[in-house]
């Protein structure tokens, strides 16, 4: 039986500092407005943010103790950060919420069993969709030519190269006709870590991020880029930290293919033959929006496409509503998910839009399910897709 | 308890839980009270219904009546006068699930609603038929209609609406019998400002402004003196919709708490809104006039976009705490400046930083913070400075700003004697046997009533501890440096 100092979930540790953190709650209950698990909880204060910074509170000075509802409380977040966007008192909550899964791994209390099983699949084949390992790079499309060394690396992600890969498709294929040189690892590349960093499995996920850390290395190059919001959050917020306390090199610059689209876009690079007579809203991806503060690059990149009309949904940019896919919540409970998810398609068709677009390959994977299983109005895009296809 | 449960299970289903592990996260609001007096009274709650509905909530209460269970209604917790949090365990009814917009009548210009709608996510609806609030708390993103109707409060735009208890015009309210009724005039006004203590209010009409944009203007005073001659000003030059003040002191702290620099380094900074008919020009000869004529200074637009940006971030001081002891008091306008003299001289060892909001009526609504490490066998000796700004506030024609639970004693000052008087009388009619938020108010002597007892307590104990807690500073401030 560990001690109780180390089944304070948010204890000495790292600890100071997000206890010190948790300590300046103001219980204003601003958290607890916008999250999109809380109402699963049958309204209830206990399922709300507010409610598990409370609990961390009294469970680290004794008050209250670990209960299997609590731990299934901790995991019923999608990581979406709205929660910190709009705390009272700047606690990094989402920080808060990964270390105390990790304490509950730590002690043998969590994660949820389809976590585990995500785990099992990533040490056996270094994805979470236990997809075959040599068939990583079968997203690539004939004319994708990456060449064996360049300054920039194309990291695909899991989703991308199983599931979803028309953006990462489109991003190579931007990509080559700037005449842009890259390299691609295909199977050396690993899962970027994030579904296990979420959901507090840090031995595995230090495992993976050695082995992208040694492939970045390795190749020497000087910038990555990405079509997934999550793999981009991971590799610029969670890399630089983990590298920096094992005194591994992280120099490298790391960029989400909207940015790179906006910057050529604004460079003039990229000129459009096609007009898209199209009317659409565009979804902020949580890991993008909010984690990265990258708002204004797909919004330019819809307003520079001639014929697209850009409405916004009721809650967007800062104030976005959550896909429901994040923070291992589509693994360990996929009804909520897929609510969470029917909800945003619902506010996306109250725009009067023909197009539901975003640009992040997890939360298109959610809306595809959900627009399917409502029969909803709505067509799903992301935008590179319509980048490619004003541009000719 | 036993045939309660049954009985409230059969009716309402999963909408209510027994679990400890949920009704024990419905123990407190939004202060943070020393255990010794939590132990005084048993905060959670035997039971929790998540309401959906007013029938649900009438049933609940006809339950809980035919069984002696006490009821404390519950909106988002977000105040600190331990209205919401219960004194003898029973049926917390938690109201947010509640939070529909009913209908918006766009030609009368008014609102229905259910109690836990939000007041910021009331706004949004409202600005697409072209209405708004006309007053909110700076809790709008959280706290709910419900709970500030019943807390009885003022707010963004009370310079020009007043109270809230102004604004609405009649409520729905649900009793002990089972019975909804619609009250309006003098019979809802007993219901507001008396925290459910006579019935849970179901649905509100409220009265909306045209949604109008608004504009900030920020002016800096060399000190309080000055507030008056600018709440007059303002009202006549420019038809203010909303004025509030900041002290140096406070936004030192919480310059301190964003790690930047303060937008003033003496006086007081004003935060003057006004609003904006489409097309018109901002009147900056008006607010330039409004500002000389009490020796003022406007001071750059951005730092006004900047205060009207952090109008719902009042508590951001309490990182630096992390607690906070907060003084809350009403006080006419004339004695404002004297009233912040000798708060400031009262608690010379500590930095006070001081929050104010203009009322209709030349009223001031103030706020009174300290910023505490909140530990320590000393700490509930410090927050026995809490109360001396509303001391300090009744000798100059002032009162607390809500009763509650822990300022229970100053009912009958809150409500004024008149009211009061009808209050009692309805709650004898409407409960006799207490069970409607109980402890909640004081209804009669404190022998009578232990929670009533408890907040009397609360006044002799900090009485006598005033004098020695004013000499235990809270947190210690390096010296300040000079603004921008
Ligand atoms: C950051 C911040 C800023 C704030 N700013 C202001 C401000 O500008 N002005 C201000 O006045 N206050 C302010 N407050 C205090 C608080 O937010 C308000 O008093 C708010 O209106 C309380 O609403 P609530 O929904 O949280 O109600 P609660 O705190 O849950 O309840 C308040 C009282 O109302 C009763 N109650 C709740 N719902 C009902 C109902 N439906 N029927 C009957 N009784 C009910 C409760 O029993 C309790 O006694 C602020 C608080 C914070 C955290
Ligand atoms: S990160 Fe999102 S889902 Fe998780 S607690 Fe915060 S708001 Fe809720
Ligand atoms: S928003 Fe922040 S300060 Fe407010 S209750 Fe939530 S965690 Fe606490």
């Amino acid at each position: 039986m560990p001690s109780d100092e180390t089944r304070a979930l948010i204890s000495a540790e790292r600890a100071e500092e997000l206890s010190e953190a948790i300590d300046a709650c103001a219980r204003c209950g601003y958290c607890k407005t916008g999250c999109p698990t809380h109402p699963f909880g049958g309204g209830f204060e206990a399922a709300s943010p507010r409610a598990k910074v409370h609990f961390l509170k009294e469970q680290r000075e004794g008050a209250a103790e670990i209960t299997p509802e609590w731990v299934d409380r901790i995991f019923q977040c999608s990581s979406c950060e709205r929660c910190v966007e709009v705390c009272q008192t700047d606690i990094p909550l989402v920080e808060v919420w990964e270390e105390a899964r990790a304490a509950l791994v730590r002690l043998g209390l969590g994660p949820m069993p389809a976590h585990k099983k995500m785990r099992e699949f990533v040490e056996a084949r270094n994805n979470p969709y236990n997809e075959p390992t040599e068939q990583r790079a079968r997203w690539m499309q004939p004319h994708h030519q990456p060449t064996p060394r360049a300054e920039v690396l194309v990291f695909a992600g899991c989703t991308a190269s199983y599931r979803m890969p028309a953006m990462i498709q489109t991003g190579v294929t931007i990509l080559q006709r700037q005449g842009i040189p890259f390299v691609y690892a295909g199977a050396e590349e690993v899962c970027c870590a994030s579904p296990f960093l979420r959901t507090g499995q840090t031995a595995v996920a230090d495992r993976l991020m050695g082995s992208n850390v040694d492939l970045v290395e390795r190749l020497g190059v000087k910038r990555i880029v990405t079509a997934c919001a999550g793999c981009s959050k991971t590799l610029k917020k969670d890399y630089p930290g983990w590298a920096r306390a094992r005194g591994r090199p992280w120099g490298v610059e790391v960029v989400h293919f909207a940015e790179l689209y906006a910057r050529l876009i604004q460079e003039g690079r990229i000129g459009f033959t096609r007009s898209v007579q199209k009317k659409v809203t565009y979804h902020d991806p949580c890991h993008l929006g909010r984690s990265q503060r990258i708002f204004d690059e797909p919004r330019a990149i819809l307003r520079a496409i001639p014929g697209i009309e850009l409405v916004e949904m009721e809650n967007h940019r800062e104030e976005s509503r959550c896909c429901g896919a994040g923070g291992g919540v589509k693994a360990g409970y996929p009804a909520m998910a897929a609510q969470i998810a029917r909800d945003r398609v619902r506010e996306a068709i109250d725009t009067g839009a023909e197009v539901l677009v975003t640009m992040c390959p997890f939360c298109q994977t959610s809306f595809g399910q959900a627009i399917q299983d409502m029969g909803a109005p709505i067509r799903l895009a992301g935008v590179d897709e319509l980048l490619l296809e004003a541009a000719g | 308890m036993n045939e309660f449960r049954r009985e409230l299970e059969a009716e309402l289903g999963s909408a209510v839980t027994f679990d400890p592990q949920q009704t024990k996260a419905y123990d407190h609001d939004l202060g943070e009270m020393p255990s010794v007096l939590m132990a005084q009274i048993r905060p959670v709650p035997d039971a929790v219904l998540a309401a959906r509905s007013p029938e649900q909530v009438a049933s609940a209460l006809r339950i809980a009546a035919r069984h002696g269970v006490p009821v404390t209604p519950r909106g988002q917790a977000s105040s600190g006068f331990g209205g919401a949090i219960p004194t003898r365990g029973g049926l917390l009814v938690d109201l947010t699930p509640m939070n529909a917009v009913l209908g918006i009548d766009p030609d009368a210009g008014t609102v229905d609603v259910q109690p836990g709608v939000v007041w910021n996510a009331l706004s949004a609806r409202l600005r697409h038929a072209q209405l708004d609030l006309c007053t909110c708390p700076t809790s709008a993103p959280a706290s709910t209609v419900g709970g500030w109707f019943a807390t009885g409060g003022v707010g963004i735009g009370s310079f020009r609406y007043g109270s809230i208890g102004e604004v609405v015009q009649e409520v729905d309210v649900a009793g002990l019998d089972g019975r909804i009724v619609t009250v309006r005039g003098p019979e809802m006004e007993l219901h507001h400002q008396t925290c459910g203590t006579l019935g849970v209010v179901t649905a509100l009409r409220l009265a909306c402004r045209p949604a109008l944009p608004l504009r900030s203007f920020a002016i800096q005073l060399e000190g309080a003196d000055g507030v008056p001659a600018l709440l007059r000003e303002a009202r006549e030059r420019l038809d203010a919709y909303s004025i509030a003040f900041s002290s140096a002191a406070y936004l030192r702290m919480r310059a301190m708490a964003e790690e930047e620099k303060p937008a003033i380094d003496r006086g007081l900074l004003a935060l003057v809104t006004v609003t904006e008919p489409p097309g018109s020009i901002p009147d900056l000869a008006g607010v330039l006039a409004v500002a000389a004529a009490v020796g003022g200074t406007v001071l750059p637009e951005e730092v006004a976009r900047r205060e009207w940006e952090d109008r719902f971030y009042p508590m951001r001081i309490k990182k630096l705490g992390p607690a906070l002891l907060v003084g809350e008091f009403y006080v006419p306008a004339a004695a404002f400046a004297e009233a912040c003299r000798r708060i400031e001289s009262a608690l010379s060892g500590d930095l006070v930083g001081i929050e104010a909001t203009a009322v209709r009526g030349d009223r001031m609504a103030v706020l009174a913070y300290l910023v505490d490490p909140g530990a320590g066998l000393l700490f509930p000796l410090r927050m026995a400075k809490a109360l001396l700004p509303m001391r300090i506030a009744r000798r100059l024609g002032g009162s607390a700003y809500a009763p509650g639970l822990w300022l229970a004693s100053e009912t009958e000052r809150c409500l004024g004697s008149e009211k009061f008087a009808a209050y009692r009388r309805k709650k004898v009619q409407m409960d006799p046997g207490g069970l409607l938020n109980p402890g909640k108010l004081q209804v009669t002597r404190p022998r009578w009533f232990p929670a009533a007892s408890l907040s009397w307590a609360i006044g002799i104990g900090s009485t006598l501890a005033g004098p020695i807690s004013r000499r235990i500073p809270s947190r210690r401030f390096p010296a300040p440096r000079p603004a921008r």
